[in-house]
C-alpha cells in the first residue's frame, strides 16, 4: 500500500477531550486512509480508548474536527458513526450465542416471507452466500456459542462489511486467540483490505503490527507520540515511543531490606500459577511482570483472597497465613491494591473520608461503639497531607478526583491499616504522569518504613526505576528473577524474557 | 457550571423545602390543620410508616430491597393477638393466653426470623432480593389469611390486650383538649434518633453505605457483605412487627389486611427522603422527612375532603415525582453523565 496517493477514509485533526483531572486527549490528530491497515498502539490510559469512542460517537470531543469520507461531522453520536460506515469489532464480538449463525448475521433484519413469517429458507441460503463473498465457509445452521472467538470475529468483520462498514476498529482481537487462528484472522483481514477496507488495529502484541499493519500510530498521555509507516521503523523504536524513556521519572535511591515477611512455596493453581517460590523481605520492593494472565496477578488476588489460592506452603511472619477472604488478608496484615479501581478500589459515591477510613473504623470506635469523629478526621487530614491528595475537602465524593488521587484515596486506605505486606496491582494504571510519579515515591516511602511491597505491572520502566527485584512469570511460572544490585537490567532484557518464547511461536506458526 | 455545582445538594434537602410549602398550602386551605390535635394525628400516623421506613432505609442504603416488611407487620401484629387471647369465642385465638409481655417478645423474634430467612436466601441462596421479599410478601399475607379464614379479630377489651395494645394507644403526656404526645410517636423518634446514631457514628452503618456504594471494593476492604446484609434485614424484621404491635394498639383490632398496601407508601416516603435505590446515599433525616411530607399530604387531602378515588392518584403521581426526583441526583452527582458509560471505560483495565 502506498500511503501517500490514497484519500484518508477518516481524518481527525486537534482532537482534545477532557475528564474531571485528566486530559485524555490533547490535541490528537489521527487519520486512516482507504486499504489501511492502521495498527492503533500506547499503553493502557495512553488516550487510544478514548480516542476510539470519539470516533464511534460514545463521546463528544471538546474541540476538534472529524472527517470522514470527506464528510465534516459536528455531532457525531453512535449511530451517525455507524452510518458513516465506521464499526467497531470488540475482542468479545457481541452475538446472541443461542442463535443460528444464520439469525446472528441477519439480526434485526431478518427476511420476511408471506403472512408475515420470518423466511427460514431464504436466510440461510443469503446468510451463506453473503459469508461466501467474504470467503468464510461456515454451516450456518450452527449455533453461534459453537463457533470459534476467531470464526466470530470474522463473521463480525464480515457483517459489518455488508453493512457498509468502510473502516473497521479492531480492539485488540488476538488477545483470546490460539496461534493458528491469529494467522487465520490476519489473512483474513489482509484480503479485506485489498478489497478496499480500511482497519484500526489495537494491539499490545508488537510482533503482530510488523506481520499485519501498514502504518502504525502510537499514543503516550493523551497525544501522539509519533505516527510512521511500519516499513520505516524498528521494534526498539516502537518500545521507546509506547514506554516514552524521555518521561519524568521516579528513583528510588537505597533500601535496607529485612527479614523475610511473606513466604510462599510451591503454591500451585491449575491454570493460574504453579510451583511458585517467592519471598518478600521487609523494606524490600519486588516487581512481579509478566504477559497478560501469565500469573501475577492471579497470585496477588489468590493471596488476598478475591480468588482461590490453591495449593502450597505460605507463611506471613513465619506463621502459616489464613486465607480464603480479605477479612483474614487484613486481619494479618496483608493489603492489596486491586488492579481494577472503580471496580475493587474506590467506593466512589462515598467521600474521601469514608472510604480511607473504612478498613479501620473497629479501630477508631473506642466509646460506647461510636467512632471517634475528631480521630477520625485527624486519621484521614494526615493521610492527605502525607500522600497529597488533592480534593476541595475530605467530604468531596471520590468520583470527583482525578484518577491519581483516587488511587491515592485508596493507598491511603490501605496504608491506614498498617499492614506488613502490601500488594499493589498495577498502582500506576489509568493515572497522569505526575501523580504516577508520586504514586511510586509513596511506594518507596512504605517501604521504608519496613513494609514489604510487591508492585504487579507490565510498566517495565517503572518496575525499573522502584524495584529491587523483578521476578518474571512466563505461563504461570517463574522463568526469571532480576536483582538489582547484581544483574544488568533492560526493557529490551526484561522483554526478552516476558515474551522471548511469545515471539518464537508466533513466528513458526506463521 | 457555577450553579450546578449546589444542585446536588438542593436535591438532597429539597425536602424539607417541600415539606414547609405543603404544610404552609394547607394551613391555608383547612382552618383546622393547624391545631394541636391535627398536629398531634399526622404525627401518630407518620409513627407506623416511620418506624418501617427506618427499617427500609437500613435495607435500600445496603442496595437491595425488602418488600416483605408490610406483610411481616401484618403477620406479627396478628400472631401476638393470637397468643394472648383465649380460644373461646367471641374472642378467636390459640387458647394459650400467653404473657403478653411475652407475646411481644414473641413478635419481635418472629420478625427477626422472617428477616433472617429473607437474607439468608439472598446472601447463601444468591437470589434476588426483590424476588425474594415480593414472594415472602405473598407468602405472609396468604398465611395470613389462610390462617384466620379472613375473620378479623376485634372488640378486645381485657386487660392483657391492655398491655398489647399500649404502645399504640396511651400517651406519653395529655393536657386534655389541649396537648397530647402519643408513646407511638416518642417510640419512633427514639427509633429514628438510633437509626441515624448507627448509620452515621457506628462502624456498622458506615460499611452499610459502603456496601451499597461499591459492594465488591467494600468486600475488598475487608467487610463481610454477606452478613451486614442478612443484618439489615434482621432489623427490618423487627422494625416491621415493632410496627405491627404498635398498629394493633392504635386500630385496636386486626383486620387481615393489615398493613396491606403500605410498602408503596414506605418506597415513596423514603426515595422522597433522598435514599437512593441504587444504594449507597440518603440519612436517616431525609427519610424523616420523607413520612413526615406523606404523612401531612395524606392528612391535609383528607381535610380537604378530596375523594379517596383521587387521593390514590395524588399518591402514585408523588411516588413518580420521587422516582424523578432520585434520577435527577443520579445524574448530577455521575461525572460526564452524557453516556451512560463514564470515564471508567477509559481507565479501567480491559481484562479485569
Amino acid at each position: 500500500m502506498d500511503d501517500a496517493v490514497s484519500t484518508p477514509v477518516v481524518d481527525m485533526v486537534d482532537i482534545v477531550k477532557v475528564f474531571p483531572g485528566v486530559r485524555a486527549l490533547d490535541s490528537v490528530s489521527f487519520s486512516v486512509k482507504s486499504g489501511q491497515i492502521h495498527a492503533l498502539l500506547g499503553k493502557n490510559g495512553a488516550g487510544k480508548s478514548t480516542l476510539m469512542h470519539v470516533l464511534t460517537g460514545l463521546y463528544n470531543p471538546d474541540s476538534g474536527s472529524i472527517r470522514i469520507r470527506g464528510t465534516q461531522y459536528e455531532n457525531l453520536n453512535t449511530a451517525r458513526a455507524k452510518e458513516a460506515g465506521i464499526a467497531l469489532v470488540a475482542q468479545h464480538a457481541k452475538f446472541v450465542p443461542g442463535l443460528s449463525i444464520a439469525e446472528n448475521v441477519y439480526s434485526g433484519m431478518l427476511p420476511v416471507g408471506q403472512f408475515g413469517f420470518v423466511d427460514w429458507k431464504k436466510m440461510k441460503r443469503d446468510a451463506s452466500d453473503r459469508l461466501g463473498q467474504f470467503d468464510i465457509d461456515i454451516d450456518v445452521t450452527r449455533l453461534m456459542e459453537e463457533t470459534t472467538v476467531a470464526e466470530r470475529q470474522m463473521i463480525e468483520i464480515a457483517r459489518a462489511l455488508f453493512a457498509d462498514a468502510s473502516v473497521i476498529i479492531l480492539d485488540e482481537p488476538t488477545a483470546p486467540l490460539p496461534k493458528h487462528d491469529v494467522a487465520k484472522l490476519f489473512e483474513f483481514v489482509r484480503r479485506q483490505r485489498e478489497r478496499g477496507a480500511s482497519f484500526i488495529y489495537i494491539s499490545h502484541y508488537l510482533e503482530e503490527i510488523f506481520e499485519v499493519a501498514d502504518h502504525v500510530t502510537v499514543m503516550r498521555n493523551g497525544t501522539v507520540a509519533g505516527s510512521s509507516p511500519v516499513k520505516d521503523i524498528t521494534q526498539p523504536e516502537l518500545i521507546r515511543l509506547i514506554s516514552g524513556a524521555d518521561v519524568e521519572r521516579y528513583k528510588r535511591e537505597g533500601s535496607s531490606i529485612g527479614g523475610a515477611v511473606l513466604e510462599v512455596k510451591g503454591l500451585t493453581r491449575p491454570g493460574a500459577y504453579s510451583e511458585v517460590n517467592l519471598t518478600f523481605h521487609g523494606g524490600e520492593v519486588v516487581g512481579l511482570t509478566g504477559l497478560e494472565g501469565s500469573g501475577p496477578g492471579e497470585l496477588a488476588r489468590g493471596l488476598f483472597g478475591l480468588e482461590t489460592l490453591g495449593e502450597g506452603k505460605v507463611t506471613l511472619n513465619s506463621v502459616p497465613y489464613r486465607h480464603g477472604s480479605p477479612i483474614a488478608a487484613l486481619q494479618q496484615g496483608l493489603a492489596y491494591l486491586p488492579r481494577d479501581r472503580h471496580g475493587l478500589g474506590i467506593i466512589g459515591i462515598r467521600s474521601v473520608r469514608d472510604n480511607v477510613s473504612l478498613s479501620v473504623l473497629e479501630r477508631l470506635e473506642p466509646l460506647f461503639g461510636l467512632i471517634n469523629s475528631a480521630k477520625e478526621k485527624k486519621l484521614v487530614q494526615d493521610y492527605i497531607d502525607v500522600l497529597g491528595i488533592k480534593t476541595p475537602s475530605m467530604s468531596t465524593a471520590v468520583e470527583n478526583l482525578s484518577g491519581g488521587n483516587q488511587q491515592k484515596v485508596v493507598v491511603a486506605k490501605l496504608a491506614a491499616t498498617e499492614p506488613k505486606m502490601l500488594i499493589l496491582d498495577e498502582p500506576t494504571q489509568g493515572v497522569d504522569v505526575q501523580a504516577k510519579v508520586e504514586l511510586l515515591r509513596i511506594v518507596d516511602d512504605l517501604s521504608k518504613r519496613g513494609v514489604a511491597v510487591a508492585v504487579v505491572s507490565d510498566e517495565l520502566s517503572e518496575l525499573m526505576d522502584i524495584c529491587d527485584r523483578i521476578v518474571v512469570f512466563y505461563r504461570g511460572t517463574i522463568i526469571r528473577e532480576f536483582r538489582k544490585d547484581r544483574d544488568k537490567i533492560t526493557t529490551a532484557i526484561l522483554l526478552a524474557a516476558i515474551e522471548g518464547e511469545t515471539v518464537e511461536t508466533i513466528n513458526a506458526g506463521v | 457550571m457555577q450553579a450546578s455545582k449546589y444542585i446536588p445538594t438542593l436535591l438532597d434537602h429539597l425536602i424539607w423545602v417541600i415539606l414547609v410549602v405543603v404544610f404552609v398550602f394547607f394551613v391555608f386551605q383547612s382552618p383546622v390543620f393547624l391545631t394541636s390535635t391535627n398536629i398531634t394525628n399526622i404525627l401518630t400516623a407518620a409513627a407506623v410508616l416511620g418506624i418501617l421506613v427506618v427499617g427500609q432505609t437500613f435495607v435500600l442504603i445496603t442496595g437491595n430491597f425488602d418488600l416483605s416488611s408490610e406483610s411481616t407487620l401484618g403477620v406479627t401484629a396478628l400472631f401476638g393477638m393470637f397468643l394472648i387471647v383465649p380460644a373461646t369465642p367471641p374472642y378467636w385465638g390459640g387458647g394459650i393466653m400467653l404473657n403478653p409481655y411475652l407475646a411481644i417478645i414473641t413478635i419481635l423474634l418472629t420478625g427477626a426470623l422472617i428477616g433472617y430467612v429473607v437474607g439468608f436466601l439472598i446472601t447463601v441462596g444468591k437470589m434476588n432480593n426483590f424476588i425474594v421479599t415480593l414472594a415472602m410478601l405473598l407468602i405472609l399475607r396468604g398465611l395470613m389469611m389462610a390462617f384466620t379464614q379472613g375473620k378479623p379479630i376485634s372488640g378486645l377489651n381485657f386487660e392483657p390486650a391492655d398491655v398489647y395494645f399500649w404502645l399504640g394507644h396511651e400517651a406519653l403526656f395529655e393536657i386534655p383538649d389541649v396537648a397530647r404526645i402519643p408513646l407511638a410517636v416518642v417510640a419512633t423518634a427514639a427509633v429514628f434518633g438510633v437509626g441515624h446514631i448507627i448509620l452515621n457514628h457506628r462502624r456498622f452503618g458506615r460499611e452499610l453505605y459502603a456496601i451499597g456504594g461499591n459492594r465488591n471494593a467494600a468486600i475488598a476492604s475487608g467487610i463481610d457483605a454477606d452478613r451486614r446484609i442478612r443484618q439489615v434485614y434482621v432489623m427490618s424484621g423487627v422494625l416491621a412487627a415493632l410496627a405491627g404491635w404498635m398498629l394493633a394498639g392504635r386500630v385496636g383490632s386486626i383486620q387481615v389486611n393489615l398493613g396491606d398496601g403500605y410498602i408503596f407508601t414506605v418506597m415513596a416516603a423514603a426515595v422522597i427522603g433522598g435514599i437512593s435505590l441504587q444504594g449507597g446515599r440518603g440519612t436517616m433525616l431525609g427519610a424523616l422527612g420523607g413520612v413526615l411530607l406523606l404523612s401531612t399530604i395524606d392528612r391535609g387531602l383528607n381535610l380537604m375532603r378530596v375523594s379517596v378515588f383521587w387521593v390514590k392518584v395524588i399518591q402514585g403521581l408523588i411516588i413518580m415525582l420521587a422516582m424523578f426526583i432520585d434520577a435527577q441526583r443520579v445524574r448530577y452527582r455521575t461525572p460526564h453523565a452524557k453516556a451512560s458509560v463514564p470515564s471508567a471505560a477509559e481507565t479501567s483495565n480491559k481484562t479485569a
